[in-house]
């Protein structure tokens, strides 16, 4: 695992699904033929716990690191920063295929507003959707790009460093010799049985922190003990599989949408980007006669059929309910608010 | 009763007038072999745009309650649930349909029908009451479209 190599993971689809095993594998055969990159293959990245061989091996990834999932980038990106596998967001240039004209006036996504990771190394993740395309072509070209600008960017730090103050980290990181041991640690290798080895299915919410403000509205709302907070007392998704299966009842609470579900069939809770609004599909379930319940009383019931399968009583709106009036309607609304404005004004 | 047209912006989607309509759906019902036909209408079909997958959660031969979640659509723009427009039984889905969803934005009117059922048809409205509705609606439906669907092509 040197530094001067990227290393490009793809995380497999649930299921057996030929088609996206297809896509797998071409890309995979392409990826192995190209110079200079580490390539492995993982399971579905949502359903590795802590001691899956494949979160082991992601966990020891030095370097900059391309994922390819079946999820959406923001959902990848944050479900491995709350693993502990942080980095800098690496953005990548793949436009979904019915990207249209009129999405060129997007505007300057906005600096944002969360309290954003801690403890970040100094390198970048690549998230790419593996649905953005059904053929491995343009996965392969981003995957070349990307290369060359990890190259270009750790060329123009070295040459920082040669003409300038080096930092200790940045010492660090170009004196090693890249294939000793890191604190003592052998990177391990593994099996590719091993990695591959299929987990079960898991559901728990995913915190973006690029959106999270740590106004605690979720610890207060769920009932079941999946929030906590770390020792810098942040909130932290603690307990994962406290969590209910299919339950999404937090996100709807959350101020700031910065809670995903990266399972969820709607694209503003599994995790969309937010900004490219024309890519993010609307839900118009309501539209075909779903229930016009808004966002909190839908989470109220969500979570007491939960509560009512725990065997325990149901609470309705009484219990962790947001206080929404103080401070809301203060700074501009992004798109993501925006939508969830206009899904919540139809009452149809 | 005579056909009908409602404009959405610059779009006009073209309602036949011998067709019953379940207005919360925006499914119309079409009288077929003694079983009640469904199928998206125009309105329903522009705001969706392209559908791209179509899937039923209930199977032939299962008694729905009206509005019971039955199925799941993607089309290029959007995502739904798709409920039951009357109670009754299910009869039947457009296997067609399941081979190729896009089948919908062909012949929505005919070819690209959804589901048959048994059932009572009398909620459903007449041509001119959904082109009503859709009136009346068109505001809000607006405010949910606007700035995510290129109304004006």
């Amino acid at each position: 695992m040197s530094r001067t190599r990227l290393t490009v993971v793809l995380s497999q689809a649930q299921g057996k699904n030929p088609a996206k095993r297809a896509l797998e594998e071409s890309i995979c055969a392409a990826l192995i033929m190209e110079p200079g990159l580490d390539v492995s293959v993982v399971p579905y990245l949502y359903d590795l716990d802590a001691n899956h061989t494949g979160r082991l091996f992601l966990e020891g990834v030095q370097g900059d690191m391309v994922v390819l999932t079946w999820l959406y980038p923001r959902a990848c990106f944050w479900l491995l920063d709350r693993d502990g596998i942080k980095g800098h967001f690496g953005e990548s240039q793949l436009k979904p295929a019915d990207t249209d004209e009129d999405d060129e006036e997007a505007s300057e996504p906005e600096p944002p507003k969360g309290i954003g990771s801690v403890e970040v190394p100094d390198r970048h993740i690549y998230c790419l959707d593996l649905r953005d395309f059904n053929k491995h072509e343009p996965y392969i070209d981003e995957v070349r790009r990307i290369a060359r600008e990890c190259k270009d960017r750790r060329e123009a730090k070295l040459k920082q460093w040669v003409q300038g103050n080096p930092t200790m980290v940045q010492l660090g990181s170009y004196l090693r010799d890249s294939e000793q041991p890191v604190n003592g640690k052998e990177h391990p290798t593994f099996q590719p049985e091993e990695l591959l080895k299929q987990p079960g299915r898991r559901w728990y919410p995913v915190i973006d922190y690029s959106r999270c403000t740590n106004c605690m509205e979720c610890i207060d709302f769920c009932l079941f003990g999946v929030y906590g907070v770390d020792k810098l007392d942040r909130i932290l998704v603690e307990n994962q599989d406290n969590c209910k299966r299919g339950c999404p009842a937090c996100s709807r609470v959350c101020p700031e949408q910065a809670i995903i579900f990266p399972d969820y069939k709607t694209p503003a809770i599994a995790g969309a980007p937010v900004g490219a609004i024309t890519g993010l599909k609307i839900d118009l379930t309501k539209l075909f006669g779903g229930d016009a319940q808004d966002a909190l009383q839908q989470a109220a019931l969500e979570r007491d059929r939960e509560l009512v399968n725990d065997g325990r009583d149901a609470v309705g709106m009484t219990v962790g309910m947001p206080k929404r009036q103080t401070g809301k309607d203060q700074g501009p609304k992004d798109e993501l608010d925006q939508l969830t404005d206009a899904l919540d004004a139809l009452d149809i | 009763m005579q056909d009908l047209t409602f404009m959405m912006g610059n779009f006009a989607a073209e309602l036949p007038g011998d067709l019953r309509y379940a207005t919360t759906n925006h499914m119309w019902c079409r009288a077929a072999d003694g079983h009640l036909r469904f199928g998206f209408t125009a309105y329903a079909v522009r705001l969706m745009q392209d559908v791209y997958f179509l899937d039923w959660v209930v199977n032939p031969g299962d008694t729905v309650t009206q509005l019971q979640q039955i199925g799941h659509i993607e089309t290029s723009k959007a995502v739904a649930d798709l409920f039951a427009p009357v109670g009754g039984t299910i009869v039947a889905f457009n296997q067609e349909l399941l081979k190729d969803p896009s089948g919908i934005n062909v012949d929505k009117y005919g070819a690209g029908w959804l589901f048959e059922m048994a059932g009572d048809a009398g909620i459903c409205k007449d041509v001119q009451e959904y082109h009503q509705f859709l009136a009346d609606n068109w505001e809000k439906t607006q405010r949910l479209i606007k700035g995510k669907i290129n109304t004006e092509d």
